[in-house]
């Protein structure tokens, strides 16, 4: 324990690890800011450079980009009432009503401070959480990982806040884009309609740029451009924190359980978590009136989930490399090229790399204390760049990341077409995030699935004769069914209420 | 680019039962019950039962109107004009995409670069005092990132580099 601790510590105490965490961090911080790119961008848009890093160091960029994301959101959210990334969008309606209440550096504090607090919450989760869960998963069979799997898609398909009929489409796309390829039960060229390229299938990366960065280049294309911000001296932005904590310190760890919650169920990440902790807040609160006039409790809550389920987004991520969220989707891509397979074993085998992501995650935690602080002051200055010179760079790092994955130009091709994919989803209501699952984790659901059916010879049985895959797919079946029990409840009720008013 | 749900239902019915069909005549593997084709089958199968349920309107109850975030005392900007071509402007960010692939073998990465940045910033509504310079300086500086730092082999072309 203490050797793969001191380990972990020489993993990542080296100046390639710290300077990338850094330069990630300030990226992060001014990726998430900018209003329109959001954090799941600015990872998919790292990607690239993690392949010429090493393991620790790509995973180190991951980490830090993704946490200061996530809270540098909340800045233009607070200050403008556009939120930078979807996370942040639960409260941007709140935090300005402070910042018009002239409390702008509380709003803004209680973001830094409670995400900080939410993410090293999110990272004990996950250093709680992933043994145990390892230990267990060790017997699974290929039965347990197909139910497993099932029950992670149908989680995207639950949460996402569309129609579940769309968000089941998006994923079944997701699945059909993974059988692209030979590389199936059979090794036959599958849906590849004679074209080489598509032999190698379609690479999940490439595929996430497109949808997450080019169809945002689309979206600018025809919105118009957000107001610039107003210039403003701060105050003193951690003043009052402290006595925050100690008012609402059963919020935040209300916020801080919910996040970690909704992180580990897979598909469902930080925006998820933090509508659901502000609504549960506003539910909860002493003081419901005061919610949508500046109060800073529903911001307490929200800023402790988001942040504390960016961390247990990775537990499901580590251990069957289902993802967590669409941040997780992308790190499990990295975690592939390093080396470092998700599965079990990865917590005895590699425990040292297991311990650096915990030290990691919380040292970015840390960090965001005093660039949060820095960004907030700086943040004017940057929010001033008009989009008109933000969004070429973007298209030109898609460009170029997407040719340096595979060094072939069909990257750029996948990218180009995932991105008008994903403007013609989003636009129509399919949820984005369910397709994006369904491309990461269709090789794993199809291998699990024709394994299991040929061990079992074709019969359906033995898919429910093993006591914890029954329970999985008693949850699984329950998800998938959950959607039509809330349909004909709405049915009914409504008919109820007629009657008794007829009465 | 908000198509009425029957026909992005019913498109996903053709994908669904394409998907499924092109399942079922995939060579099964010798002496296994269950090969490559049984995956794909199903997925059609499920998708073209969604675009059903789609086209039929089921589930819509489910779907949030889009909340506008509107601005306030009349910051708002200028409606958007209407016209036809606008909502094309849409597709320049993946028509550039492909212009970079057909392009950056012959023209090389410098120019091909400066050419989209230059048409993506003016596009959103950037002045060319604006848009050349950053056209001018934004290859060079990814390039120094990707190419140099990073060693990807980006096509020098017609302008190559001085590093």
């Amino acid at each position: 324990m203490l050797k793969t601790l001191i380990d972990a510590f020489a993993l990542i105490s080296t100046w390639e690890v710290i300077i990338a965490m850094i330069a990630a961090s300030v990226y992060g911080l001014v990726i998430g800011s900018l209003p329109g790119l959001s954090a799941t961008m600015a990872t998919a848009l790292l990607v690239p450079v993690t392949f010429y890093l090493s393991p620790i160091a790509a995973i180190a960029t991951i980490v830090a980009a993704s946490s200061m994301a996530i809270f540098s959101g909340d800045i233009p959210g607070a200050l403008l009432r556009i939120p930078g990334t979807p996370a942040s969008a639960a409260y941007a309606d709140e935090a300005y009503a402070m910042t018009r209440k002239g409390q702008a550096e509380l709003a803004l504090g209680a973001g830094v401070w409670f995400s900080a607090v939410g993410g090293i919450a999110g990272v004990l989760s996950l250093m709680i959480l992933a043994p145990p869960l390892a230990e267990i998963a060790l017997s699974f069979s290929t039965f347990e990982y197909f139910w497993l799997a099932l029950l992670g898609l149908m989680c995207a398909t639950l949460v996402a806040r569309s129609s579940p009929v769309k968000a089941i489409a998006g994923m079944f796309i997701g699945l059909l884009v993974s059988c692209i390829g030979i590389e199936n039960p059979g090794g036959i060229p599958r849906f590849t309609f004679g074209i080489t390229d598509l032999f190698g299938g379609i690479e999940p990366i490439p595929a996430l740029v497109g949808v997450f960065a080019v169809a945002q280049v689309m979206r600018a294309m025809l919105t118009p451009e957000p107001p610039p911000l107003p210039r403003r001296r701060f105050g003193s932005i951690m003043a009052g924190q402290w006595k925050l904590t100690k008012l609402y310190h059963w919020q935040m760890t209300r916020g801080n359980i919910v996040g970690i919650i909704i992180g580990v169920l897979p598909g469902a990440g930080a925006d998820m978590a933090a509508w659901v902790s502000y609504a549960m807040s506003k539910r909860f609160s002493k003081e419901p009136e005061k919610f949508g006039t500046g109060h800073v409790e529903g911001l307490v809550e929200a800023g402790a989930s988001n942040n504390a389920s960016i961390a247990s987004g990775w537990v499901p991520s580590l251990l069957f490399g289902i993802p967590g969220d669409t941040i997780a989707a992308i790190a499990i891509g990295v975690l592939y090229m390093k080396g470092l397979n998700p599965g079990p074993t990865l917590f005895t085998e590699k425990a040292s790399s297991m311990y650096a992501i915990y030290l990691m995650f919380i040292i970015a935690n840390i960090l965001m204390i005093p660039l949060g602080i820095a960004m907030i002051r700086v943040a004017a200055y940057i929010l001033l760049a008009p989009r008109s010179t933000v969004m070429p760079i973007i298209m030109l790092c898609c460009a170029v990341g997407s040719f340096a994955i595979g060094n072939n130009m069909f990257g750029v091709v996948t990218v180009a077409a995932f991105g008008v994919i994903g403007y013609v989803m989003e636009a129509n209501g399919y949820p984005v995030a369910a397709m994006v699952l369904g491309i990461v984790m269709g090789t794993m659901v199809e291998q699990a699935f024709v394994t299991s059916l040929i061990k079992s010879d074709g019969s359906v049985l033995p898919f429910f004769e093993r006591p914890v895959a029954a329970i999985l797919a008693a949850m699984a079946i329950g998800a998938l069914l959950w959607p039509v029990m809330v349909w004909v409840w709405r049915k009914v009720k409504p008919m109820q209420t007629a009657a008794a008013t007829t009465r | 680019m908000r198509l009425p749900d029957s026909v992005t239902g019913s498109f996903l019915v053709v994908l669904g039962a394409a998907a499924a069909y092109g399942g079922y005549i995939l060579p099964p593997v010798p002496g296994q019950p269950v090969g490559p084709n049984v995956f794909p089958l199903v997925i059609g199968c499920g998708l073209a039962l969604c675009g059903l349920a789609i086209v039929f309107g089921i589930g819509h109850s489910f779907e949030e109107e889009e909340e506008l975030v509107p601005f306030e005392n009349g910051q708002a900007a200028s409606p958007p004009p209407q016209s036809k071509l606008y909502g094309l402007r849409a597709l320049l960010p993946p028509a550039l995409l492909l212009f970079y692939v057909a392009a950056a073998d012959r023209l090389g990465f410098i120019i091909t670069a400066a050419i989209m940045v230059y048409v993506t910033s003016t596009a959103l509504g950037a002045k060319w005092k604006l848009a050349l310079p950053l056209a001018a300086l934004s290859p060079f500086a990814i390039h120094l990132i990707f190419g140099k730092l990073l060693r990807v082999p980006l096509p020098a072309g017609l302008l190559p580099t001085p590093w």
